[in-house]
């Protein structure tokens, strides 16, 4: 072959292909060139996302807590913009957003989306009437109806949407979000923003001003928006409005009511609350000063808040001894003068005229402390330690809210840590075995413990979510199963634990006779844990009902309220006969809503895979009470 | 090592304009007006330091020598299709496995596989006392590998581009032309096996065609016989798939079929290029790229910013600067008179020119592919300089024409 010959070959290749190109660049930009023209200016062919549903939160009777309610939100067009100075001072004028913004607005997110910008949401009617007409010197500016949330009444459990920012942005790239939507930034609209938020459809235009279809592509591309899961809680409206309002004024504090029979949160309250519509608006300096007063009302202190327990944690230590066999139920340990001397210090008792000798079900029923200084003497600290932990108060019990704080219980290694000495610990112990020094629990680790000992021993992780609703059903074990185990107590521990609880409600001398409930079985604790952030002593009570089967456990915790004897138990009782009083409509089973029946009819027609249908509906059969308390 | 002389001034210059082009094109991609205020990314002047880069790399490769440059060639390569592997375990980026990033840079190991496989195809193929089906065993034995991983990324633009310079290579290493046309005989029948008359022409035109090569008649009958084969299997073949894996595939050949992915960028790469008319908006004045593009136009779709802001007559200014610039290159191939070299040549050519071909085409809507950047024009660092070092290979035997194996 001649030397040159593929330089020829490849020289015709180059020659056929870009006369290719030059030709079809002709077509394009000369001949059609006024045609696309058009399209361009007009902006004919684009994609517009259709935003999915976000899914409602109802409690366990069907009841709304949160709902979408229509909103009025304003876009920007960036790309029609003409005059940016004009546009800045309308905006300035009517709505504040400063000029700074708004470049920042168009300018970084021109670069991350093609989409509109949502510049204001949550528009009043009135407003959006007025400024209509002003709309039409800015044709970059357009109305767009929507939706927004709505929360029925203040709590600490729903958390609340907002716009998605920067940051989130970026973390969830792959998950579709507009830089318009709403993303869950606390509580239940964080915990479960997968389920809630569905996924946007896409839809294709593409005709021009005569409404005929330019055929670019394919029409039967679109998407259609898959609507988000609404979630059934296992809250109870009633109950949550009553017990928010049996705060006394002006306290701060938490009160957690769950289910015995199948750990859900019937109610869950913490003082001072805030209402989360508050940020579905622009928030105004004043107002987030208020949000961030002293009295922390964003701070929900009954999962992100760990107190000393005080005397509510003695069961935890009479546990150990029991089932360590360091004590039985008739074993009298040292007697309680007022208090008891351990190395060259002496620990007082609550009561200075002291208790004398004790066991284990009086010393619970009049709080000794004397008593549990002695048993925790016979005990080494990691195995305290470890004790604790398997009852389910140091570690976060994993409830379905996100940022719930762990409690502490310190071991040998902690102590080495912090002393920088491993020497004599028994003070420290003396501290811990009644719930103070370096104890710290929150008001719901507490409850999930007093639910446990109610059941017969039996943990299960305290939780809101029962089931979703709407375009597929999921039960809670489906979402993420739940933690369950026993602890693995010996009958007469709980006997004698529970005895105790029953002897601290009932019997003469109990410090918890303030829980005083007509027709059924009280048992219960009080706790006055003495602290750092005050000199009067922490309130609390955890007691729960047995009617005819374990019913509801009660933790209420007051900061800095005085005796828990006096000042949480009373409140308790009110919970506890508000609920026994109304037992029959508490526990009237609530049938699905036909509305919702609707929807899931629709939805089968739709079948999802990724949530398997569940069949026709059914009550929950009774869940059978896991272990009878003995 | 530098001969002044020797030096390819026409080719160089070129280069250099056309990156000065690109530089200009990514600044206005970057830049949004509205109304009296502008903002600019500074992907711009990240790519003027790429293009430094880029051009004292070719300097240095230049001034390398020849030994050692020859020796670097086989352990490059297999580092680069380590790369290739590794390429496939990072997490997808616009759905599909083809970058590593870090720092803020990306490095797509793609795109120097192109010119490490080139060169090595070209030193294995010049063997002395190959026949002419090693030659073809050998070509396609290497260029398999990384086609195949670049396939799974996946891109299907790039590995387009590896068949055309192979079969560039086999050429240009005189391997006689019934070769190629029995290589590409398999794809062609499948692509006829759309419509029974495509089948048939196309079957007696190979045969009519094999038998004027004077190819022994035992060889058009296995010929004949594969490609009829072929050509009837793939009806059955493909009517057996479910049809969201018909689907995928043809998603995978023609990307605007799946208008809400790839092919959106498409449809409005060629409206925008359109809307520019004869004349074109104007630099910086471009409003497609402010209304419905993803904001990538300023890597695989910055022709269609040239295209709108400076209308036909920019297109087509660019479009004859990379003509002249191939057009010297393959002035080059009669120069060199190394076969290494020369094949090399022929490949570095054929894929610079294809991947053109391919992107301006993707750009205007003849050609439904993706993934393949505009040389030298495109935002990117990897792809500049790879793509600088490609032509600086041919600079360098240009330089060392007087030295005959």
């Amino acid at each position: 072959m001649n030397r040159s010959t593929s330089a020829l070959y490849l020289r015709v290749i180059l020659c056929l292909l870009f006369l290719f190109l030059f030709g079809a660049l002709f077509r394009l930009q000369v001949i059609k060139g006024s045609y696309y023209r058009r399209i361009a200016e007009n902006n004919f062919v684009r994609i517009r996302r259709v935003t999915a549903t976000r899914g409602e939160i109802y409690d366990v009777k069907y009841r709304p807590i949160v709902i979408n309610i229509p909103s009025h939100d304003l876009y920007l067009i960036s790309g029609k913009v003409k005059n940016i100075d004009a546009l800045g001072l309308f905006l300035k004028t009517h709505f504040g957003i400063e000029k700074e913004e708004l470049h920042d607005l168009i300018f970084q997110q021109r670069f991350k989306t093609y989409e509109e910008i949502m510049l204001v949401d949550n528009i009043s009617y009135e407003t959006m009437l007025t400024l209509s007409e002003k709309l039409n010197y800015f044709p970059e500016l357009v109305f767009r109806s929507g939706t927004t949330r709505e929360y029925l009444y203040p709590n600490h459990f729903t958390g609340y949407v907002g716009r998605i920012n920067e940051d989130e942005f970026r973390r969830y790239r792959q998950e579709d979000y507009s830089l318009n939507g709403y993303i869950g930034k606390g509580g239940l609209e964080k915990y479960y923003e997968i389920l809630l938020r569905g996924k946007d459809g896409k839809q294709i235009i593409q005709v021009d001003a005569r409404g005929q279809n330019l055929g670019f592509f394919r029409t039967d591309a679109d998407v259609a928006p898959l609507n988000g899961l609404s979630l059934v809680l296992s809250i109870d409206n009633d109950l949550q409005t009553f017990v928010q309002e049996c705060f006394p004024p002006g306290s701060r504090g938490a009160i957690v009511v769950s289910n015995i029979e199948d750990g859900g949160i019937l109610a869950y309250a913490s003082n001072p609350c805030y209402d989360p519509n508050v940020f579905m608006q622009r928030i105004s300096p004043d107002l987030w000063a208020e949000l961030n007063r002293p009295e922390r009302p964003l701070l929900d202190r009954a999962s992100q808040g760990a107190y000393p327990p005080g005397s509510v944690f003695k069961p935890v230590t009479a546990a150990e001894g029991l089932e360590a066999g360091i004590i039985n139920r008739n074993t009298l340990l040292a007697p309680c003068g007022g208090g008891l001397k351990i190395g060259n210090r002496f620990f007082k008792c609550w009561s200075s005229s002291g208790h004398g000798r004790t066991n284990v079900v009086d010393a619970l029923r009049v709080s000794c402390d004397v008593f549990f200084y002695d048993l925790i003497s016979r005990i080494p600290l990691d195995d305290a330690w470890r004790h604790a932990v398997s009852c389910g108060v140091v570690n976060r019990t994993g409830i379905d809210l996100p940022g719930e704080r762990a409690g502490l219980y310190p071991n040998t290694e902690w102590f080495k840590k912090r002393l920088g000495r491993a020497g004599s610990l028994q003070g420290y112990k003396a501290n811990l075995s009644i719930g103070q020094g370096e104890v710290l629990t929150t008001p719901l680790q507490m409850n999930a413990f007093y639910a446990a000992i109610a059941r017969g021993g039996y943990w299960i992780q305290p939780h809101f979510l029962v089931r979703t609703l709407g375009r597929g059903r999921v039960s809670r074990e489906q979402v993420q199963p739940l933690d369950k185990h026993s602890f693995g107590w010996s009958q007469s521990t709980l006997k004698a634990i529970q005895d105790g609880l029953w002897a601290v409600t009932n019997a003469p001398g109990g410090t918890g006779r303030a829980f005083n409930v007509a027709g059924v079985t009280t048992y219960g604790k009080t706790g006055s844990a003495e602290n750092a952030m005050g000199k009067i002593t922490h309130a609390w009570f955890c007691g729960y009902i047995v009617a005819e089967k374990p019913e509801i456990v009660i933790t209420v915790f007051l900061e800095n309220a005085g005796g828990g004897g006096a000042v949480a138990a009373p409140i308790a009782s009110r919970i506890a006969n508000y609920y026994v009083g109304n037992i029959d409509r508490f526990k009237a089973p609530a049938p699905i809503p036909d509305q919702f029946r609707d929807l899931e009819d629709e939805a089968e027609d739709e079948a999802e895979e990724a949530f398997p249908y569940q069949g026709p509906y059914e009550e929950p059969a009774a869940v059978t009470p896991v272990e009878e308390a003995g | 090592m530098f001969n002044r002389k020797k030096f390819d001034w026409v080719l160089a210059s070129l280069l250099i304009i056309l990156i000065v082009m690109g530089c200009i094109a990514i600044y206005s991609a970057s830049t949004t007006i509205i109304g009296k205020h502008h903002s600019t990314q500074n992907h711009w002047w990240k790519q003027i330091i790429f293009a430094i880069i880029s051009l004292s790399a070719i300097l240095l490769l230049l001034k390398l020598p020849m030994p050692i440059f020859d020796i670097l060639i086989v352990p490059l390569f297999i580092a680069n299709m380590l790369a290739l592997i590794g390429v496939l375990f990072v997490p997808a980026a616009h759905g599909a496995h083809r970058w590593f990033s870090f720092l803020g840079l990306s490095y797509q190991p793609s795109e120097s596989a192109k010119l490490l496989s080139v060169l090595l195809v070209a030193r294995v193929i010049t063997k002395e006392n190959l026949t002419e089906l090693q030659q073809v065993a050998y070509g396609f034995g290497i260029m398999v590998v990384p086609i195949v991983l670049i396939l799974m990324e996946p891109d299907f633009g790039t590995s387009l581009v590896f068949v055309f310079s192979l079969l560039a290579m086999l050429i240009a290493a005189d391997v006689p032309f019934y070769y190629i046309l029995i290589i590409v005989s398999p794809v062609l029948s499948i692509v006829s096996s759309l419509h029974w008359i495509a089948v048939v022409v196309w079957i007696l035109l190979f045969v009519y065609l094999l038998i004027r090569m004077g190819l022994s008649w035992v060889t058009i009958t296995i010929c004949g016989v594969i490609n009829v084969f072929l050509a009837l299997i793939m009806p059955i073949f493909w009517n057996g798939l479910k049809a969201y894996q018909q689907e995928r595939i043809l998603t995978f050949i023609d990307p605007t079929r799946d208008p809400l992915g790839a092919g959106y960028q498409i449809i409005q790469a060629k409206i925008a290029i359109g809307s520019g008319g004869f004349a074109g908006k104007g630099w910086l004045m471009g409003t497609q790229k402010n209304m419905n593009f993803l904001p990538e136009h300023h890597t695989d779709f910055i022709f269609s910013v040239i295209g709108e802001e400076f209308g036909f007559l920019g297109s087509v200014l660019v479009l004859t600067v990379f003509a002249l610039f191939f057009w010297r290159m393959a002035h080059a191939i009669p120069e060199i008179k190394v076969k290494e070299r020369k094949v090399a040549t022929a490949g570095i050519l054929a894929y610079l020119m294809i991947q053109t071909f391919i992107n301006i085409g993707m750009n205007v809507g003849i050609v439904p592919v993706t993934g393949v950047p505009l040389l030298f024009i495109s935002y990117g660092g990897s792809s500049l300089l790879i793509n600088s070092l490609a032509v600086g290979v041919v600079l360098k035997y240009l330089n060392e024409r007087g030295f005959i194996k």
